[in-house]
């Protein structure tokens, strides 16, 4: 990794590629010793934002939605003409992620019955076979491309099977999933004419197009479960209701967008990031692979570790002092996991991989109001596949060097070539 | 001190019973009930971690006085 002298007016988190070439923890490490609250230049069309990177500033922000409110968006980028917003495809206020109390925790009652830990630990057995089936189509060749093969696709069969959605349709989850929150990412603006791959247009177009895919594929499944109602989250959308009215369309196919998204890009992330960490920490791995029920904690530290969704953004509604800064109403704080999980001040030695730490209070899934819905389900995907690619695949390891996702909101892997003895 | 948690915002997520085992208990419906009123004073640091590590940021405590 190339050492770089970091002066703070340098620093600008707008810039994908400090991601791309793995080199956000130095920056990080820099804002929380020098200016853990930084004010991040504005960019060609976006505004400028409070880089927040210390966990204390996290939690209080996290612990006041009323005061950081999330219906202004939630990703760093927030266009300078507002007219360049399209309210339609936003989607601010308008998925639980985007939206802000009281409705918030109306909406999420709806659906949070299959995500508490109990529901979830109910799928355990579902969960098994399906890692199984995903590990059986890989078992003879001896090699694979990870990410493609096997990391992707646990998460996209749970939530598409929960959505109710046929295997037929799943590669096509996958593709729009990649579409819209990789969409800095030149592999997937496959939508943009090829002298506008690797620009911002080319950002632009594979995000809006990946948008309106997903919602005309949702639309038609829309239709069909009012038809044909099935046990599924979007037959029980169309028939809940928050104060005494159903939901309309529009608010069901914003769930569904989130629930798709959240669903598959994050944990995919988390199993890729988590395979690679441990293979650079081979003797924490050993320590794992002679004595799995190490495997909790070593959950919790890959999570922390890979910090799968480097920050959430929220706009202050009032003027508010952090550590000294004042942050003005209507400016916009971005929260970096990745940071807040490597803070000095919470975690000793945050530098080090170390599968037995404990306590290990990571907020990888965030906190508070939008903590992660579907946390439980990560977590269970990631034991389950741990300890199934480990009974199987025990000598897995990387063939080579991974691809990280071009964007400054997913710590994404792209690709990632492994190779392990064939099964017979 | 006295301990609450807030049904509407808790989702079961059982950190406030491992944190403080005798105030807390997670039931069958997914739900933490506070098991002591008021809750002795030899729980404070429990109770106090289960504050800060509740995931949805739902339970409240109040002092005695107040």
């Amino acid at each position: 990794m190339t050492q770089v002298t970091l002066k703070p007016e340098d620093i600008n988190l707008n810039d994908p590629e400090i991601f791309e070439r793995n080199q956000a923890h130095q920056v990080f490490d820099y804002l929380r010793n020098n200016e853990p609250i930084h004010w991040n230049p504005e960019g060609e069309r976006n505004v400028g934002y409070w880089n927040i990177t210390k966990y204390e500033d996290v939690m209080f922000i996290s612990r006041n939605p009323e005061l950081f409110i999330s219906s202004k968006g939630i990703t760093s980028f927030y266009p300078k003409d507002e007219s360049e917003l399209d309210e339609q495809m936003s989607g601010n206020g308008k998925m639980l992620i985007t939206m802000d109390p009281p409705r918030h925790v109306r909406l999420r009652r709806l659906v949070n019955k299959g995500f508490t830990p109990r529901a979830v630990n109910a799928m355990e057995d579902h969960i098994r076979e399906i890692t199984n089936q995903v590990l059986d189509d890989v078992a003879k060749k001896g090699r694979c491309d990870f990410v493609l093969d096997v990391a992707s696709q646990l998460p996209l069969a749970v939530i598409c099977g929960m959505m109710g959605l046929e295997k037929k349709d799943w590669p096509y989850m996958f593709e729009l999933t990649n579409k819209v929150l990789g969409q800095g990412d030149p592999e997937y603006q496959t939508d943009a004419p090829e002298e506008l791959r690797g620009t911002p247009e080319g950002a632009r177009i594979a995000g809006q197009m990946g948008t309106m895919q997903m919602f005309g594929f949702f639309a038609q499944q829309l239709q069909d479960r009012k038809e044909h109602r099935k046990d599924d989250l979007i037959s029980l959308l169309v028939d809940s209701e928050v104060d005494g009215q159903h939901l309309t369309d529009e608010d069901i196919l914003w769930f569904c967008f989130l629930l798709i998204l959240a669903g598959n890009e994050t944990t995919r992330n988390a199993i890729s990031g988590g395979l690679l960490a441990l293979s650079e920490h081979p003797d924490q791995r050993q320590q794992l692979q002679n004595d799995m029920s190490m495997l909790p904690t070593a959950i919790e530290e890959i999570l922390r570790w890979v910090s799968p969704v480097t920050h959430m953004a929220r706009v202050a509604t009032q003027d508010v002092e952090i550590r000294g800064t004042t942050i003005k109403e209507g400016q916009r704080v971005v929260m970096w996991y990745p940071s807040v999980n490597r803070d000095e001040d919470i975690f000793p030695n945050p530098h080090t991989f170390d599968i037995t730490r404990q306590p290990n209070d990571h907020l990888a899934f965030g906190i508070g109001e939008h903590f992660c819905l579907g946390a439980g389900f990560a977590r269970l995907e990631l034991k389950v596949m741990f300890e199934e690619l480990f009974r199987r695949f025990p000598d897995i390891e990387k063939d080579g060097e991974p691809e990280r996702l071009r964007s400054t909101f997913i710590g994404g892997i792209k690709h990632m070539p492994v190779k392990f003895t064939p099964e017979a | 001190m006295r301990v609450f948690v807030d049904p509407d915002l808790c989702e079961g997520h059982s950190k406030c019973e491992k944190s403080a085992p005798a105030v807390f208990e997670v039931r069958d419906d997914d739900l933490s009930y506070v098991l002591l009123d008021p809750v002795p004073e030899e729980h404070r640091e429990g109770v106090e971690r289960a504050v800060r590590v509740c995931p949805r940021g739902a339970i409240a405590m109040t002092e005695d006085n107040e």
